[in-house]
Order: C-alpha cells, then structure tokens, then sequence
C-alpha cells in the first residue's frame, strides 16, 4: 500500500420504511435518497464532484427496483470515475465489502477519492414473499432451504443452544435488546426509539423461537455514504478524519454451518479476523473504545462479542444488563442501537455502523458519546459469521 | 463419480411420516444426487464418504470438500442422532404458511455427521441433546427427511 485511506466524509438517511409511506405521501426512490447522502458526505469533506474518482456501491438486494445501480447512480450523479464503478457483494457483508473495497483502491494508490455508497430498499415487497427470496440465501436450496430456514433461523438455532448450555433463561438475551433501544433513543437515524424493557421483549409475540419480535431486526430501508480518501489528502484539509488503521478478514469455508459435530456458538472468523485487524493496527482490545457488531438479533451480539473476548462465554447478555456494553459503560456496542433498533437494511447496515464509528471517534455522537479514545472497531460478518471483515479505525484530530 | 451402492438398508430403515399436500419448496435432482433421493424414497439415508482421507460429507458432494479427491462412494447413515437445536418459525416464507409454525432442527447423527431438517411430532426447550431418530417425510411429489424425539 502506498498510504493509508481516511474517512473525510460520511451521511446517512434515518433507517426505516422509506417506501411504505401514509397515503398521499408520495416515497422518495433509492436513487434519490443516494444522492442527498452522496452530496452530504461530500459536502462534509470539503470535497467537489471534481475530486471524486471511484465510487463503489452495495449490491441492493434484489428488491431494490432499480438494477445495475451502479452505473445507474453513476449517471444519475453524473460522476466520471479513473478508479473504479463497481457494485459489489457479500451477503450481511456487503455493506462491510463497499466501505472495504472503496479502501483498497485509494490504498493502492489508483484513487485519491473514492465513494463508498448504499442503497437497500426492501419494503415494498411484504415479509412472507420476501422470506420467499431470503431462504435461498441463506442455505442449500437443495438440502436445506427445503425444510423453511428463514435467514434469522439459524441465529435462533445458536440461541437456543446457547440457553441450554449456559443454562439460561430469556433474560440475558432481552438485556441487549433493552440496552441497543436505550442506544437508539439517542441516535436520530434509528428506526426504533421507544423504550422498553426486559419484560416488553419477553412478552412479545414468537417470530423464531426462542426469539421473539425485539430479539431480531424489523424490515427497514435505507442509505449511506462515506467518502474515502488518501490519508495526505485528509491531513492536508485540516480537517478531524478517522483513520483506517487495520483491517482482518476471515472465512471458514462454509455455509451457514458445519456438516460435523461441534461447537457452534464459537464464532472463530471473528477471532481470527480481529486478531489480524488488531496486529496491522497495533492495538489491542484495550485500546479500543467502542465496537460495532454486525448482529441482526440478541443472541449474534452476544456470541459476536464473546468470541471477541471481550466476555467470558456464557456471559455476554449479562455483560448488557450489567450496562458494561452500553454506551457509558466499560465496553460500548452498538451505541447506534445496533440492527435490532438503529435498524437493518442488511446491505447497506455495515456502512451505517462504520459511520457510528466514525461519529464516535469523531466525539459527534452527543448524548450517547462515548467516553473518547483514539481506536474503534467495525465488524460485519456474512452467514452466520461463516465469515467475518473487521476494520480498526483511528481518531485523527 | 461416487461408486458403488450403499449397503442395502444394513443401517437401518426409516419410519415413513405423511406430509399434506406437495413440498413447499421441492428441491431439485442432478444425476449426481439422484441417488440420494431414491435411497430417500426407499427408507434409507445415504451420503457420500471420500475414499481418499474418508471424510463423510453431507449434504452428498460431488468432491470431497477437506482433500478434494472426486473418488468418493455412497455410504448409508445410521438414521440416528441427539437433537443439537431447534427452533419454531412462527414468521414464515410464503409458500410455507400452510405449515406455519413449523419446527426445524439441527442434529448431530451418531455416524458423526451434522444435518439440519424439518422436525416432526413436538420438541421443546428441554429436549436439547435428547436422541432423535430419522424419518422420510412422504409428500405427494415426493420425500423428504425429517427427524422425531425417540420416546424415552
């Protein structure tokens, strides 16, 4: 790599049903909704349509109305490019894979200043027809999508092997929700700012047992951008940016899970791939001061920090309840609320929690700010953390 | 190409359990897998075993995933196992609202292998690790396999 990349610029549209709108409300379009945070991102920079050379987009998911939205955004920006247009994918990834690949291509020099953006929008097609589409993704189509395994099934799965191992109630897993709600209520872009409390998600009605309807994400649109940069190129606006220090990456070479027995509830491409993002950053986990985990439901918070280190295992709810993983606490998560209450386009999800990174390290999360540090961590994972991308970044002020 | 037939049925038949209707979501058959789906049929659970580091696969490949020998052969399952998970899908895909809710479930059969199938009869919280035996699910376009509690 020539030089490190730098996050100069970041926007995002509030997460929630941008296409089912009260009547005689007519809905914004992904494209349109791209664009203001396409200018706002740049505009933040101090940047001009002229300095931009790449832009990377993730992959919509497939109910995205429009196609090759790449190009498509491309032109609707008018944006000539020397780098790259490119859209790319990686499943609960893909987000994680834009802001990634935007990072490689100014790190390896072919670009000053590229874009990553994304625009998921899913509600417009209702739940069951949708889940009609979603089992092909996340399983054999042929040996497993047969039997209705619905993406967030295979996290209810760990979870109700996590509660008879650890011999555990609900409880633990409720506290998370509780506690990315809390998170939430202080983040404008969150789709769910009500409070509520342990009883509410364990009162609430079964979607995958064990996990009720505050356990796992609701459907949600959104948009994001982060505008990347060459590290001189951020130094010299003289403006505070956040530093891609690190970067790990790990996939184990399966599909939602192993044909052996074993553990599953070890989520070890986090492990590794945290353990290489740490290294080439030259940090620990001391060092870091707030962490966002990918985790559409409770129980993928939970595993996804133990696996971490940051909790023994068995522990990790109780680490929410506690408060030590919220955000005044000792080991902040998700202080946007997380997939569960911040909300979850899942393509576009990873570039939300890079940008609440960022917002942290940049001391401009207001009440829920985090006591200030120089490093964060981003995670976003793909299966059911059959793959893992982690970024450490790093306050430039 | 895997080779050979597996051994008639020496690990023991399936108990047949009637399903209404048609499968939600029919999965497709290769040549490759044909095999498979015809045990199926016949009451028994077969897959694919590698003849070079004998790894056991499942779903059946047409490779051996750990040493990626194509020298494979069809072996039976003993159709038993201990019940690793489950869960209940109360939000369900379209074309499986007639089932809704239905359970499916992760086991871990006692030849070593990990499958993930529809379960059948009731499971609980509490039936975690507790013995599981194999069933062909019999729909009117054909089977598939499930899993059921063993009494105790």
């Amino acid at each position: 790599m020539t030089e490190r990349a730098a996050i100069l610029g970041f926007a995002a549209a509030p997460v929630g049903l941008h296409q089912r709108r009260p009547p005689g409300v007519l809905a914004q379009l992904e494209h349109e909704l791209a664009a203001e945070v396409v200018l706002a991102a740049v505009a933040m920079a101090g940047l001009s349509k002229a300095d931009v050379n790449g832009l990377v987009v993730a992959h919509p998911g497939d109910h995205t109305r429009q196609g090759y939205f790449h190009t498509f955004l491309a032109a609707h920006l008018g944006l000539s490019a020397q780098s790259t247009v490119i859209q790319v994918l990686g499943n609960g990834m893909t987000g994680g894979h834009a802001f990634d690949t935007a990072v490689k291509e100014v790190e390896s020099g072919r670009s000053d200043c590229v874009l990553a953006v994304g625009a998921h929008f899913e509600t417009g097609v209702p739940t069951s027809e949708h889940l009609d589409y979603s089992i092909r993704l996340t399983g054999d189509v042929d040996f497993q999508s047969i039997f209705g395994a619905v993406p967030i099934a295979w996290y209810a799965m760990d979870a109700q092997r996590y509660l008879h191992e650890w011999r555990l109630d609900r409880r633990p897993l409720a506290a998370v929700a509780v506690k990315n709600r809390r998170h939430a209520a202080l983040n404008p872009l969150a789709q769910f700012r009500e409070s509520i409390t342990v009883e509410d998600v364990l009162a609430a009605r079964p979607i995958v047992e064990p996990l009720g309807l505050l356990d796992v994400p609701g459907r949600a649109d959104g948009a994001a951008a982060i505008v990347v940069v060459r590290e001189s190129l951020a130094r010299a606006s003289g403006r505070p940016y956040v530093r891609v220090a690190g970067r790990g990456f790990e996939h184990e070479g399966l599909h939602q899970m192993s044909d052996r027995p074993g553990d599953a509830l070890h989520y070890a491409t986090l492990a590794k791939a945290a353990a290489r993002a740490m290294d080439e950053s030259g940090t620990t986990l001391a060092d870091i001061g707030a962490f966002q985990l990918y985790a559409p439901c409770t129980i993928v918070e939970i595993l996804a920090a133990e696996a971490l280190g940051l909790f023994p295992r068995g522990r990790g709810g109780h680490a929410a309840a506690d408060g030590e993983s919220a955000f005044d606490g000792r080991l902040p998560i998700n202080t946007c609320g997380g997939a569960l209450s911040r909300g979850h386009p899942p393509e576009v999800t990873p570039l939300y929690d890079v940008i609440e990174a960022a917002t942290q390290l940049l001391e401009r999360a207001g009440p829920r700010q985090v006591s200030p540090r120089d490093f964060a961590m981003t995670v976003s994972e793909l299966g059911k953390y059959n793959a893992s991308l982690v970024h450490v970044l790093e306050r430039r002020v | 190409m895997a080779e050979g037939v597996a051994d008639s049925g020496a690990r023991g038949w399936m108990a047949e359990v009637l399903m209404p209707g048609p499968r939600p979501f029919a999965p497709r058959t290769s040549a490759f897998t044909q095999p498979f789906w015809e045990a199926l049929e016949g009451g028994r659970l077969i897959t694919t075993q590698c003849n070079a580091c004998d790894s056991r696969s499942f779903p059946p490949r047409n490779l051996c995933r750990h040493c990626w020998s194509q020298s494979l052969r069809w072996i039976d399952l003993a159709p038993t196992g201990t019940l690793y998970s489950f869960t209940r899908v109360h939000v369900a895909p379209a074309r499986f609202r007639a089932d809704t809710p239905y359970a499916i479930g992760i086991i871990d059969l006692i030849d070593n292998v990990r499958l993930m199938c529809r379960m059948v009869d009731e499971v609980d919280a509490k039936d975690l690790d507790r013995t599981v035996e194999m069933v062909v699910l019999k729909y009117d376009d054909g089977p598939l396999f499930g899993a059921r509690l063993r009494p105790p």
